[in-house]
């Protein structure tokens, strides 16, 4: 039983950092730029592909394929931005039904490029870690260890330099922060760029896992979506705590119950969160 | 003509007079070619208007529901329920499924509503992904991922309406009857009051209206007609799973229904009647389809914020001329 818990909860963990990485990039564009961004997961699907790329057409190491998909994937968002998202920048509601007309046009540009079959992925590492009866899969101690590295680099970012300061302060109030000199015609692209170019690392570190096919971004979207309502949309502490309680409670749910149950249980949650505290856990109330 | 007459008033003006012998034109366009195919696509415009037009009766109070394709299936199994298992007709099970519908979206409306804007969308997108996961998890009910097949077909006083010739008419009545509805809700007190909540939330409720059971009311008459809607497809096309009622169904209704014009009266036929045969014109191009939904969807929030339906009035705005 205990060995059973122990298992659970490096599960948890792991499923918990992934979720993170998701939802960092989602709430990040609402807290920056008020936009609930559908087209999230097919960022995630994009960077799945970019990795897929990267390896197995052009023969390069999987550390430059998932640096070039970063890079690749500011680019987009930025695009994007300017493209989809800026006459929208007043109107939530419209922003957010763009958003659904973004996501038909990426998800169904992949099924064009690629077709509809998912592609296998091939592994970069294989063998498994034990402690005792403790299992864990190196190949998912990789994504882990990456994912890991990744949103400490965000958080130094955000933390410790002039943009990324910039950035919390787009969150905390549009309007003293213009006031302030932070310049909107380049936080928001870069804002959006950055969450973008979250969402691909992790379909890039995802895919040696779950493989890659264009229809693998809805998942993502979701967990990113629970984990963000639960932390309350915009801020980004409550993502970290919720994408980790999430985690915990779907690896909980599906070894003790059922998976279904896990999913069920997860959205009567949301709406319960939603009911009570539409804020979430650490968000702020709106006016 | 500008925006405020569309809204207001009713009486028949020559150009909404050839606005609607256009419409009853499209509508004889099957007879004219006889080719069962284009029945099918009219019938298959016919329920898309009737679904939109209930998310129109909640977008009349500022809300926009995700859960709207739940609705639909909420009727759906409950006719098909009704009729399977405890031999009802359909000519009741329908109406059944609307009311089920009704009296979910009626229970729990009040605490749902008292989010709005992106906070509605956001928990009736989740409430979408419950029913679907629910409804997986009891195949017993729902016929699990396989669904349920071989729906009876609608029958009216014991005959069975098994060609497309046969239904179409049916559902054109179906049509009508929804869109007289919304007509009525429109251009009644009713219909004053959705629009002063929409308008101004917080001056109707000073204004003495109570936005909280109007919101409600709303979105429990949008919601039944999803559930009749739901209910006729079901029976239509003799299929359902929970499948079918997902996120997908759901948005292809928003879009609908923003490509037709969010608060314009017309906006959900036009959006149905304009977005539900356009794939079959783009054949030789099927997997664009859903590119082109997209951009369409963008353009349109972009350039014509009122929607198709008012593009007319968007126009003569444009020449700067008074009709």
């Amino acid at each position: 039983m205990s060995f059973l818990i122990a298992q659970s909860l490096i599960n948890g963990v792991i499923l918990g950092t992934l979720y993170l990485l998701m939802a960092i990039g989602f709430t990040l564009a609402f807290g920056v730029m008020r936009i609930v961004n559908f087209a999230h997961g097919e960022f995630y699907m994009i960077g799945a592909f970019c990795a897929l790329i990267g390896v197995t057409w052009l023969g390069l190491p999987f550390p430059i394929t998932l640096a070039l998909t970063i890079a690749f994937a500011i680019l987009l968002g930025a695009v994007v931005e300017r493209l989809v998202f800026r006459p929208f920048r007043a109107d939530e509601l419209s922003g957010m039904i763009a958003s659904l007309g973004l996501a038909m046009i990426l998800q169904h540009g992949a099924l064009i490029l690629f077709g509809p079959d998912p592609q296998a992925f091939p592994s970069l590492v294989s063998g498994v870690f034990r402690w005792g009866a403790l299992i864990v899969p190196k190949s998912r101690a990789l994504a882990l260890g990456i994912g890991i590295v990744i949103l400490l680099v965000f958080y130094v970012f955000l933390m410790h330099t002039r943009h990324g300061r910039a950035l919390r302060a787009l969150v905390q109030d549009q309007e003293v922060a213009a006031v302030f000199g932070v310049r909107l015609e380049i936080m928001y692209p870069l804002g959006l760029g950055l969450g973008v170019a979250l969402a691909a690392v992790a379909g890039g570190l995802m895919a040696p896992l779950f493989g890659v096919s264009p229809f693998i971004g809805g998942t993502p979207l979701l967990k990113a979506f629970i984990v963000v309502i639960l932390g309350g949309l915009g801020s980004i502490p409550g993502a970290a705590l919720a994408a980790i309680l999430l985690g915990l409670i779907e690896s909980f749910t599906s070894s003790f119950i059922s998976a279904s149950a896990a999913d069920i249980v997860t959205f009567a949650l949301v709406i319960g969160v939603l009911l009570v505290r539409p804020a979430g856990l650490l968000g702020r109330a709106e006016t | 003509m500008n925006t405020a007459d569309t809204i207001s008033t009713h009486r028949a003006r020559p150009a909404n007079l050839l606005w609607l012998l256009a419409l009853v034109g499209a509508a004889m366009i099957p007879w004219f070619t006889g080719s069962t195919f284009h029945f099918h696509i009219a019938i298959m415009v016919c329920i898309a208007a009737m679904a939109t037009g209930g998310l129109a009766v909640i977008a009349w109070v500022g809300q926009l529901s995700l859960a709207h394709a739940a609705f639909a299936g909420v009727g759906a199994y409950t006719s098909v329920l009704l009729v399977t298992r405890l031999d009802v007709p359909v000519l009741l099970g329908l109406p059944a499924g609307g009311l089920a519908a009704g009296t979910v979206a009626f229970l729990i409306g009040s605490p749902l509503l008292r989010l709005r804007g992106v906070y509605f969308v956001l928990i009736t997108f989740a409430m979408n992904e419950l029913f679907r996961l629910v409804m997986l998890d009891i195949p017993a009910y729902s016929g699990g991922s396989s669904g349920i097949v071989g729906i009876p077909k609608i029958s009216v006083f014991g005959q069975t309406l098994s060609r497309h010739q046969d239904v179409y008419p049916f559902m054109l009545i179906c049509l009508v009857l929804v869109m007289g509805l919304l007509v009525l809700i429109r251009n009644g007190q009713l219909g004053r009051r959705f629009a002063a909540v929409e308008e101004n939330l917080t001056l109707a409720e000073s204004s003495g209206i109570p936005t909280a059971r109007t919101q409600n009311l709303a979105f429990t008459i949008g919601s039944a007609i999803a559930g009749f809607a739901g209910a006729l497809l079901a029976h239509y096309i003799g299929f359902i799973s929970p499948e079918t009622f997902g996120f997908q169904l759901s948005v292809s209704y928003v879009i609908m229904l923003v490509t037709g014009g969010r608060l314009a009266l017309w906006g959900p036929l036009v959006g149905a009647l304009f977005l539900t045969p356009l794939p079959e014109f783009l054949r030789g191009a099927v997997e664009y389809q859903h590119i082109i939904y997209g951009v369409v969807l963008i353009a349109v929030l972009r350039f014509l914020p009122q929607g198709l339906a008012g593009l007319p009035a968007q126009i003569a705005r444009a020449k700067g001329g008074r009709p």
